[in-house]
């Protein structure tokens, strides 16, 4: 699948830049080329070959706080997806063979999440429980795991319902042969689309959370805080969120392709499961288009 | 004129008072198709190499062919509705003597409904699954015909009626998916006579149903002819509905017209392999039984 | 005869909806109000600061009947939620229904005008999009969707300040005047940070009304119209986007929960002194039974405002509400 992926246009750009913004979060800090946390009386300056992006309020190098808070950002998405994939999936595939008890809970509890403000949630929670990213982000992927839900359970339902691994049993594949080809590349296609949309969602909340400063220390340079303290200084600095700003919608936009770029080679089943069908929940999931009501009256 | 609905109103509302409608003039042929050709624009490839036919008030024409062969993409090139990518690229086709390459859409969309009608396989999938039976019907009443809200509903009725369902109050606030396929099938034809067509294409119209109800639509679409004076089209992969309803029929085959003549000519002295074929096929399972009634009409 | 039946929808409609969200709103307060015992706050450490005495803390601890069992406690509190009563606030004892109030006139204000806008820009750009599929304004659409869906919503309300408020003086920056002191201030104060809020609903609206028109248009019964006779114009208004409908309203059910959230972000930017801004104050200052006041009303009109939708979708398009 990633062969295939890496052969669309779209799929190599958009890892091309997550690639990139990867090794920012690994490299960022090294390739700072100033201390991110010293302070100068050269406040507030334009860009100029000193300073790149020009200072802050507190006359600090604005290209390596930006290097240095890419890590927080890329960690705290992969965290966020990384959350929702576990606390989502799981459930999601063990809705469909662990009972009517098990699956009616998880189905209210998917409600349950899916009606919460996220970002109010994510708030009220990290204020109270302790201000840490990793809690924040923990939280957050909790909350965003319905997605992750829906989309493995409507794929593993689709299998467990098709008529062909039934017939591949009864003709004498093992099971493990069945999981391999058929189970496996059902499921996993809608995940991964799950997965590259998430880490958008999760640079979304990153950012948002840091640039109220809820999870980080405030010397901790991220990229909403760096937006957070522009705020103050529009009239000094205009274009100063520009390059933040930009940072963070080409990753969003970057997982976003990723995700059309999935569900382009995983093929029509995989888009038909990531409508959604069969999740049973009356509501469709967040997920890309959804199909409007069955035509037939035999549905 | 009498128009198709009104006598087929009458006629079910006094059942069995009148005979059938007086044999046509010398007509001009309703629906005139010129050596039609259709090509896929994608590839440029011809996929119907040439049907002609005329259809007459009163006539029954019948395209038979196994599925591919063209016939459907041959009715909705009359219609008008020809899937993406596919045109005419060749001879002609004239409703009521006009050519339709020289139709705009406006001029299509007045055509339609009023002049030539459809039915087609999969009833439930051509009605809108969000509206009541009543609002789809009395839609093309009131748009068609510019009948009020209150005619329009008696005339729905009416038409529920005359398409033998039967129970028409309780069908009218239905929703499709409330009824079963052979209703679907009837409200369809209410709807496309609805508006006094002259023409009904019936493409596949009874594929989908089973055996009984198959031979009551067939027994309908007869009855609408008999009495209005409908030019039909039936287009059926399946030899016996043709043969029973059919003057004239035209064998299909791969986009190639392979055989075309009267109906008991084609079925009594087939003169392509392919059409034995298609008969030898139906011996097996008893043609005979529907050939009775086309017979019987060839008669009389 | 008609009528009784359209009820009879509507009634069966509400009851499955009820049905889903009643467990949804007890799981979600249970779960808000399982907050206070996780995080170990306490009205005490507010009141008395750090070096309080353990009797000290027991005493005020008593007064919040927090010494009571959990089960008690919850019992109670929801209780108080279904009368409207949300407790007083730790910090200062005022009445958290009243504060409440207060700012939810603002975030209402901003959301409902976000809604509008996401609806109705959404709705043409989609509407747009579908009928002119396949052409360049169908790409130039979609490829503008996607710019605005990347652009979070406190980005967007950054560079508005900036460019509409900073530079050009169009808006005002921060504040908020109520509609009673008249429309003209109050639509300029609520403008800028509803824009911000509503580029993620058009972005959705506009993708799903586009996908659920393109499909409607490839349906049958489209077909069935055409060879009926009808126009384009009937054809579109009465077929295809009854049924193209769903998906985007089911957006519309899903984005609000966001809207709302982002509410936090976009009135600390604006300086609105609204709901969003009140959690976010009450959570930094560790005011328990505000933020989950907060959370409640949040859960509350979130719960309503899919009723609704759910009520919409039952009556634009009835065959979808079957076995779902």
């Amino acid at each position: 699948m990633v062969r295939r992926v890496l052969s669309l246009t779209s799929g190599r750009i958009a890892v091309a830049i997550l690639t990139a913004v990867a090794l920012l979060a690994v490299l960022g800090p090294l390739l700072a080329p100033q201390d991110p946390l010293a302070t100068s009386d050269n406040t507030l300056a334009a860009a100029s070959g000193g300073h790149w992006l020009g200072t802050d309020y507190l006359g600090r190098d604005v290209l390596s706080r930006l290097l240095d808070g890419s890590r927080v950002s890329v960690l705290g998405a992969l965290q966020v997806a990384l959350t929702a994939l576990v606390v989502g999936a799981v459930p999601g595939i063990l809705s469909v063979y662990l009972g009517r008890v098990f699956e009616w809970i998880t189905l209210r509890l998917a409600d349950t999440l899916v009606a919460l403000p996220f970002l109010l949630f994510a708030v009220a929670v990290i204020a109270l429980l302790g201000n840490g990213l990793t809690q924040a982000m923990l939280v957050t992927g909790v909350l965003v795991s319905p997605l992750f839900y829906r989309v493995s359970r409507a794929a593993t339902l689709a299998v467990a319902r098709s008529q062909y691994v039934e017939a591949a049993l009864i003709s004498g594949a093992s099971i493990g042969w069945v999981v391999r080809r058929h189970v496996w590349a059902k499921v996993l296609p809608p995940i991964a689309v799950a997965f590259a949309q998430t880490i958008g969602t999760g640079f979304v909340i990153v950012s948002s959370l840091t640039f109220l400063g809820i999870g980080v220390q405030p010397p901790e340079p991220t990229w909403g805080g760096l937006l957070a303290s522009d705020l103050g200084y529009l009239s000094h600095r205009p274009w100063a969120p520009l390059t933040p700003a930009l940072l963070i919608m080409i990753t969003v936009w970057a997982g976003n392709l990723l995700a059309d770029a999935i569900r382009d080679v995983s093929g029509e089943a995989g888009r038909a499961l990531l409508r959604g069908r069969g999740a049973r929940t009356g509501r469709t999931d967040r997920t890309g288009p959804t199909e409007p009501a069955p035509a037939g009256g035999a549905r | 004129m009498t128009t198709v609905s009104e006598k087929l109103l009458t006629r079910a509302e006094e059942s069995g008072t009148r005979g059938p409608a007086g044999p046509p003039g010398p007509a001009v042929p309703l629906l005139s198709l010129r050596d039609v050709r259709i090509a896929d624009g994608g590839d440029g490839r011809e996929i119907v190499h040439g049907v002609s036919f005329d259809l007459t008030p009163g006539k029954v024409v019948g395209i038979v062919g196994e599925s591919g062969s063209g016939k459907t993409l041959t009715c909705r090139a009359a219609l008008g509705i020809l899937p993406d990518h596919f045109a005419i690229t060749g001879g002609s086709v004239e409703i009521e003597g006009t050519d339709i390459s020289a139709l705009t859409p406006a001029r299509w969309t007045a055509l339609r409904g009023a002049t030539i009608g459809a039915v087609f396989q999969d009833p439930a999938s051509y009605l809108n699954p969000s509206l009541r039976i009543g609002r789809q019907i009395a839609e093309v009443v009131r748009v068609k015909k510019g009948l009020g809200r209150r005619a329009a509903r008696e005339r729905v009725l009416a038409l529920l009626r005359a398409v033998h369902l039967r129970d028409p109050e309780l069908v009218h606030d239905q929703y499709p998916h409330e009824l079963s396929g052979g209703m679907l099938q009837r409200v369809l034809i209410a709807a496309a006579v609805a508006a006094d067509p002259r023409i009904l294409v019936a493409d596949e119209a009874t594929t989908a149903l089973d055996v009984t109800v198959q031979a009551e639509i067939l027994d309908l679409l007869a009855d609408l002819r008999d009495r209005a004076g409908l030019a039909l089209v039936v287009v059926s992969h399946d030899l016996a509905v043709v043969a029973r309803l059919c003057d004239e029929v035209l064998v299909m085959r791969r986009g190639e017209v392979v055989e075309q003549g009267p109906t008991r000519r084609v079925l009594d002295d087939p003169r392509h392999a392919y059409t034995r074929l298609l008969i030898s096929e139906h011996e097996q399972y008893g043609l005979e039984k529907f050939l009775g009634p086309a017979a019987s009409k060839g008669e009389a | 005869m008609r009528a009784g039946r359209t009820l009879g929808r509507v009634l069966v409609t509400l009851a499955r909806s009820v049905a889903i969200f009643v467990p949804v709103f007890l799981v979600a307060t249970f779960v808000t109000f399982a907050l206070r015992s996780m995080s170990g706050l306490s009205p005490a450490r507010i009141q008395l600061g750090e070096e309080a005495t353990p009797e000290a803390i027991a005493r005020v601890e008593a007064q919040w009947g927090l010494d009571r069992p959990f089960l008690v406690q919850y019992g109670d509190w929801i209780g108080g939620v279904l009368h409207g009563q949300l407790g007083s606030s730790w910090t200062n004892g005022a009445d958290i229904s009243a504060l409440i109030g207060l700012g939810l006139g603002v975030s209402l204000s901003v959301a409902t005008f976000a809604l509008v806008i996401g609806v109705v820009v959404g709705f043409a750009l989609g509407t747009l999009a579908a009928l002119r599929r396949t052409t360049w304004v169908d790409r130039a659409v979609t490829g503008f969707v996607t710019v605005i869906s990347v652009m979070p919503a406190f980005v967007v309300g950054i560079v508005l300040v900036a460019v509409l408020a900073v530079q050009f003086r169009l808006f005002p920056s921060a504040g908020y005047v109520p509609a009673g002191q008249g429309l003209g201030p109050w639509l300029a104060h609520i403008t800028l940070p509803a824009l911000a809020l509503s580029l993620d609903v058009v972005a959705d609206v506009a993708r799903q009304l586009r996908s659920g028109l393109v499909a409607a248009y490839r349906e049958n019964y489209v077909t069935g119209a055409v060879v009926r006779g009808l126009g384009p114009r009937r054809i579109f208004f009465v077929h295809v986007l009854r049924n193209g409908l769903g998906p985007a309203l089911a957006t519309l059910g899903l984005k609000f929960p966001a809207l709302v959230g982002a509410s936090v972000v976009t009135e600390w930017i604006f300086g609105l002194q609204g709901f969003g801004r009140f959690a976010n104050d009450s959570a930094q200052a560790g005011d328990v039974p505000a933020v989950q006041g907060v959370l409640v009303v949040s859960i509350a009109l979130v719960v309503a405002f899919n009723l609704v939708v759910n009520l919409v979708l039952a009556r634009v398009t009835p065959a979808s509400q079957r076995g779902v």
